[in-house]
């Protein structure tokens, strides 16, 4: 195209015949088989490191079902620990929107002390510091301030999500038009009135993705809990892993196990987040009419991205940190 | 709506796992995976003690129950047997002895090491059970009873290496569990009441610490580690379990082993930690210990070789 | 009924932001049933005074009064804060961006304010909801979101959210601006209904022609002040002021 005029070097057009060849067969392979491809390649690297290191697949199949009961504590503690968080985290967010300095500071306090030391010295300052201040208490506080593991655990991990919560609150508070807030006054309601009506339920689409990575995140952290000496009732995946290990000396082949196990409990939750952010997108997004021409992700897939961003038309803008993945083209 | 439906959910789930926890929970340390019923024999020594009293001892006696804690992963001296749900181990069989002479039942509970030697239980369990050897530093937080055994301690190296002396393990790494008496030997620190140890290991060895002896061991195994330093009964016990490492020598030393309360627990230990130390030599004389040692060790350790 | 009534007074009114002195002495009065206009160029001041009467704004100096209730500007007490609450109760207000919430439909954004603020009872207060939206023509999209509605909808089910509340005077902050020009004449005719109807307005817009037709009176903002007011006739007609002029003619 255009006449055969001298160009300057680096406007000549780049031609790479290999990858040109390369993009042509792949375009005929449909989109899901390629994905499959990927994770299958994946897995296989993984089974072909399995078996270079000589697990006894003997000793994990006997005592895998041993190291995977224990995933109610896991799952439990998580569950507790974060509707904590997520009262903490709401309470903080609102001091470090409010005027008043009180709020305002011991807001800031907070958020910086629990996100200032490490988890683990938390925990174990609840564990032993909050305990030997009972006993020199004495008394009641004795009874209150002893506190189990699994209390201590959930204590640390509530004030420690809550933390780092707040700021996620925060941005979701602020994200919402300040137009709203300015409707809901001119109507004449309260402060209360404003947040619960209109602010918060605006702000809990944006803040649901980022708490549920917290969640996935602290299903993990629950096993430091383990660390501070649960007893065998309240053991979780780690716990029961790190002691079977260590009496039979087969401490990698019982990590390997609870590995695993904590790996399909954040697949489940990951779907299961997925379901509730599409449930939330109604009345921010068209549903009339077919899905984009563009967007042929399945959505049954691990690591696609869940369906309810089809349709043209109007949506409101709204920050999608983790799925916001745009449709492949072509 | 539907929104409601998944708010309804999520309270109800938070209920019920709040009432799973209440109905679950146990306030000392972790809770006991599950008590071992003493068969009470003659009436225990608690039947001669004022339940009245404001000491330890009168607590577990009006208790009913002796809260031992014990180490759920550390065979052949307590190990927690899933498949049953029962303890099971040298320490568990003196434990539960301990109580039934007392006449008291048993608790278990399963704190961390560190957390049990460093004392301050905030009354969280009353007696450790676990093979704890008597050093000076520890008597300073605990009141030590008796001991009830002695353990050699002594040096594995991997199978079939060339280090067959003390001295070739000059320049050497040595894997130790942290806080444990063989890492304050190797250091030449161990400070044992009434006993001094003869140093026989080159002090130029190279000292790798350890959460526990198990990972020390597997580090020798995949050769991270030229020798490691522990327990004689828990280095055989490896070497029963499969794992390709040889005995180094002789026992370097001998640590007394007792069971020990809290100095600063919120009643006084001493009545408690002397019944204890009366009933320990009781074991001894009428062979009790002996016997649980041929069980569990095919050896009798309960005789102080110190003389 | 006293049609002689100041629903809405202003007196003297000064609002800066920082260094920059927006609104710089307005004083206004507005009677029951009567519909005022509030033109003029941008950052003349007119949204501000708008936004001024029900406080979404605070006065650096003057006061304002709606319904009997007088307040001026400075710290909000709690117990300023509930005046200045009940003074909002009395006013309604349609926002440029329309301002619908966008996780309701627009029957609940109608009923929003009775419900929440004054407490009715969902029936009755349904059954309200219906008849306003009847009013600004929208009954069969009771059940919609904002999402499916276009931008002329949207405003007209807002106009029914801030009617559902009674109030004494409407005020509108330039409520087309934002519309496609289509879409204008649909929220234009809901407002000639509501102005014919007998309710108390202040428009703050750039529609002369609504002015022209339905404004009793209106008033030219300038650089902050009132310039000139009176009735569409004489500001049209009989301009006085060769700023007015100039507007117009630019705006005609």
């Amino acid at each position: 195209m255009g006449a055969e005029t001298a160009r300057p070097p680096g406007l000549e057009p780049r031609r790479h015949p290999f990858w040109d060849r390369v993009e042509a067969i792949g375009l005929r392979i449909p989109y899901t088989v390629k994905l499959v491809a990927v994770w299958v390649a994946l897995f296989l690297v993984l089974a072909l490191a399995f078996a270079g290191a000589h697990f006894d697949t003997a000793w994990m199949r006997a005592n895998a079902w041993f190291i995977i009961r224990g995933v109610w504590v896991t799952v439990f503690i998580a569950v507790v620990s974060i509707i904590f968080s997520i009262i903490l985290a709401l309470l903080g967010a609102l001091g470090r929107l409010s005027k008043n300095p009180v709020p305002y500071g011991l807001a800031g306090f907070y958020t910086s002390f629990f996100r200032g030391t490490p988890l683990i010295v938390q925990l174990y300052l609840w564990y032993l510091g909050l305990a030997q201040i009972g006993v020199n208490l004495g008394g009641v506080w004795k009874t209150y301030f002893v506190l189990s593991a699994v209390q201590a655990g959930i204590l640390g991990l509530s004030l420690n999500y809550g933390a780092y919560m707040t700021e996620i609150f925060r941005a979701g508070i602020q994200s919402v038009p300040h137009g709203q807030s300015e409707a809901a006054e001119a109507l004449g309601m309260t402060y209360r009135q404003r947040m619960r009506r209109v602010v918060l339920p605006q702000a809990f689409r944006v803040i649901v993705p980022p708490t549920g990575n917290e969640f996935i995140a602290m299903m993990k952290d629950t096993a430091l809990v383990s660390l501070l000496g649960t007893s065998i009732a309240w053991a979780d995946p780690f716990r029961r892993a790190t002691l079977l290990g260590r009496a039979d000396f087969r401490s990698l082949e019982a990590l390997v196990v609870a590995a695993v196990m904590y790996w399909v409990l954040t697949g489940v939750f990951s779907f299961f987040q997925r379901k509730l952010e599409n449930r939330l997108a109604k009345g921010y997004v068209r549903t009339s009419g077919a899905p984009a021409p563009k967007d042929r992700r399945p959505r049954f897939l691990p690591g696609s991205a869940g369906g309810g961003q089809g349709g043209g038309g109007m949506m409101v803008e709204i920050p999608e940190p983790d799925t916001g993945r745009e449709a492949p083209p072509g | 709506m539907r929104k409601s439906t998944i708010k309804l959910g999520f309270v109800l789930l938070a209920a019920f796992t709040l009432v799973a926890a209440a109905c679950s929970k146990s306030k000392s340390g972790g809770g006991g995976g599950g008590t071992a019923a003493s068969t009470p024999a003659a009436t225990g020594m608690c039947a001669t003690v004022d339940q009245n009293g404001t000491d330890l001892l009168a607590a577990v006696c009006r208790a009913g129950v002796l809260r031992v804690a014990t180490d759920p992963a550390y065979p052949p001296q307590s190990s927690y047997d899933e498949t049953t749900g029962t303890w099971q181990g040298f320490d568990i069989d003196v434990a539960t002895d301990i109580a039934k002479r007392l006449g008291v039942q048993v608790k278990w509970v399963t704190p961390a090491w560190d957390v049990i030697t460093a004392g301050h239980w905030s009354g969280r369990w009353d007696l450790s059970v676990g093979s704890m050897t008597i050093t000076a530093e520890r008597a300073q937080v605990l009141d030590f009873s008796t001991p009830y055994y002695y353990t050699p301690a002594g040096i594995a190296v991997q199978k079939g290496s060339p280090i067959t002396s003390f001295d070739q393990l000059s320049g050497k790494s040595i894997g130790v569990c942290g806080a444990c008496t063989y890492e304050y030997y190797l250091e030449r620190k161990l400070d044992i009441p009434g006993y001094t140890p003869t140093y026989v290991i080159p002090q130029d060895v190279k000292i790798v610490t350890y959460d526990t002896d198990s990972t020390a061991i597997q580090d020798l195994v995949l050769g991270r580690l030229d020798a490691v330093m522990s327990a004689v009964p828990t280095l055989q016990a490896a070497i029963d379990k499969g794992k390709p490492i040889q005995l180094l020598g002789d026992p370097v030393f001998y640590e007394p082993l007792a069971a020990a309360a809290d100095k600063s627990a919120p009643e006084d230990p001493t009545s408690f930690i002397q019944a204890v130390s009366d009933i320990i030599t009781q074991m001894h004389q009428d062979g009790t210990l002996t016997q649980l040692s041929m069980k569990w060790y095919k050896t009798d350790l309960t005789v102080n070789p110190l003389g | 009924m006293t049609g002689n009534q100041a629903v809405v007074r202003v007196e003297n009114l000064h609002k800066s932001f920082g260094e920059l002195e927006v609104v710089r002495g307005v004083s206004m009065e507005v009677h029951q049933g009567e519909v005022v206009v509030m033109f003029g160029r941008s950052g003349a001041g007119k949204s501000t005074v708008l936004r001024c009467i029900n406080f979404l704004e605070d006065p650096t100096s003057g006061w304002v009064e709606v319904d009997g209730i007088r307040l001026t500007g400075g710290h909000r007490t709690r117990a300023k804060r509930e005046q200045i609450r009940q003074l909002r109760i009395r006013t309604g207000m349609v926002f440029q961006s329309f301002n619908l919430f966008p996780h309701m439909t627009a029957l609940e954004n109608v009923i929003e304010g009775p419900v929440t603020v004054k407490g009715m009872a969902p029936e009755p207060a349904k059954e309200l909801g219906m008849r306003l939206l009847e009013r600004v023509g929208l009954a069969d999209k009771a059940e919609e979101y904002p999402i499916r509605l276009s931008g002329g909808q949207q405003q007209r089910v807002a106009i029914a959210r801030a009617l559902a509340m009674e109030p004494k005077v409407m005020l509108f902050d330039e409520p087309t601006s934002a519309l496609d020009p289509e879409l204008i004449g649909e929220v234009l005719a809901v407002m000639r209904d509501l102005a014919m109807g007998g309710m108390t307005m202040i428009v703050v817009t750039h529609e002369m022609g609504f002015a022209r037709e339905v404004a009793h009176r209106m008033l030219f903002f300038n650089d902050g002040i009132i310039l000139e007011e009176g009735t569409p006739k004489e500001i049209f007609e009989n301009t006085r002021h060769v700023e007015t002029r100039k507007f117009l003619d630019a705006v005609l």
